[in-house]
């Protein structure tokens, strides 16, 4: 626990208890996303499937890079992960994102996917507002995951035929916004 | 349509095996079912049994297309 880093969050008036309940629900959206990306990407095979296998690798990599990211910050604002990982799943900040009825549907796949973005694009976003001006590490810290996530809604929103994203994949090293946290 | 007053609405509160209920522009809804509102509670910010319209409408980085697929149980009385 940073004891004046708390302090001057609290001086800010950010409510702490709701910033830190909010970021273990998103730590557990990050890590649980993690995890059902990993069913939809062995999913995405075939001719449409397998175009698309490459970027839901890339978002899957980066999520759990986001709760790798997020960790550190509520210990250091005095939280903690749950003790129990089933309790953990169940407060998500996203609904989980499983695989549709029939997996042969790529479509339904990519909702889900752009789904599950936009609700941590919405999320990430709450927190920038809850913080900007306030407390500038958690902030720095949301808005760099908020990069990656607007990127990753962008990649599937334009498979999904909603328009070019003006975006390319990844080329080198993921997390180019939240590497810095990582190291 | 069945009519809540504020006390009524309170109590639907989605604690101690109570419904999850809440009231957007007059229209009560019935969010117990919702996975965001587990427990009637809903992002660390917002908890059932309330007019929650001011906070959807300032706060909330959604709008209230998510409400629609959740079942309409009755009408807030005003006052
Ligand atoms: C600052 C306040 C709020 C935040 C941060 C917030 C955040 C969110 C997020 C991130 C989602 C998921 C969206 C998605 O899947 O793309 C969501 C869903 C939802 N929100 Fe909110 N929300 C807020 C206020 C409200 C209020 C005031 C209401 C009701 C009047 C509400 C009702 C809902 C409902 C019904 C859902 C769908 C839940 C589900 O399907 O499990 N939200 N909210």
């Amino acid at each position: 626990m940073a004891k004046v880093a708390i302090e001057m969050v609290k001086k800010a008036g950010v409510n702490l208890d709701q910033l830190v309940e909010l970021l273990v629900k998103n730590a557990s959206a990050e890590l649980t996303t993690y995890y059902y990306y990993t069913i939809l990407r062995v999913n995405l095979i075939g001719l449409e499937g397998e175009g698309i296998k490459e970027i839901a690798e890339t978002a899957r990599i980066e999520d759990r890079n986001h709760f790798e990211a997020l960790v550190p910050r509520i210990y250091e604002l005095g939280g903690e992960l749950p003790g129990d990982m089933k309790a953990f799943h169940d407060i998500s900040a996203c609904p989980p994102a499983g695989l549709p009825k029939n997996p042969a549907d790529v479509k339904a796949i990519l909702e889900v996917l752009v789904g599950a973005e936009r609700c941590a694009v919405r999320g990430y976003t709450q927190i920038c507002n809850m913080t900007a001006g306030k407390d500038h590490r958690t902030y720095d810290l949301a808005l760099a995951i908020l990069n990656e996530e607007i990127e990753h809604e962008s990649w599937f929103s334009e498979f999904l035929g909603e328009g070019p994203s003006g975006h390319f994949m990844r080329r080198g090293e993921t997390s180019p916004f939240v590497g810095k946290f990582l190291r | 349509m069945r009519t809540f007053t504020r006390e009524e609405l309170a109590r639907c509160n989605g604690r101690d095996g109570a419904p999850a209920y809440v009231a957007y522009r007059g229209t009560v809804y019935d969010v117990s079912k919702a996975f965001l509102w587990m427990g009637g509670r809903h992002q660390a910010l917002h908890e059932a049994g309330m007019d929650l319209t001011e906070a959807l409408d300032r706060d909330a980085p959604h709008g209230a297309e998510f409400l629609e697929p959740c079942p309409r149980v009755g009408r807030l009385l005003p006052g």
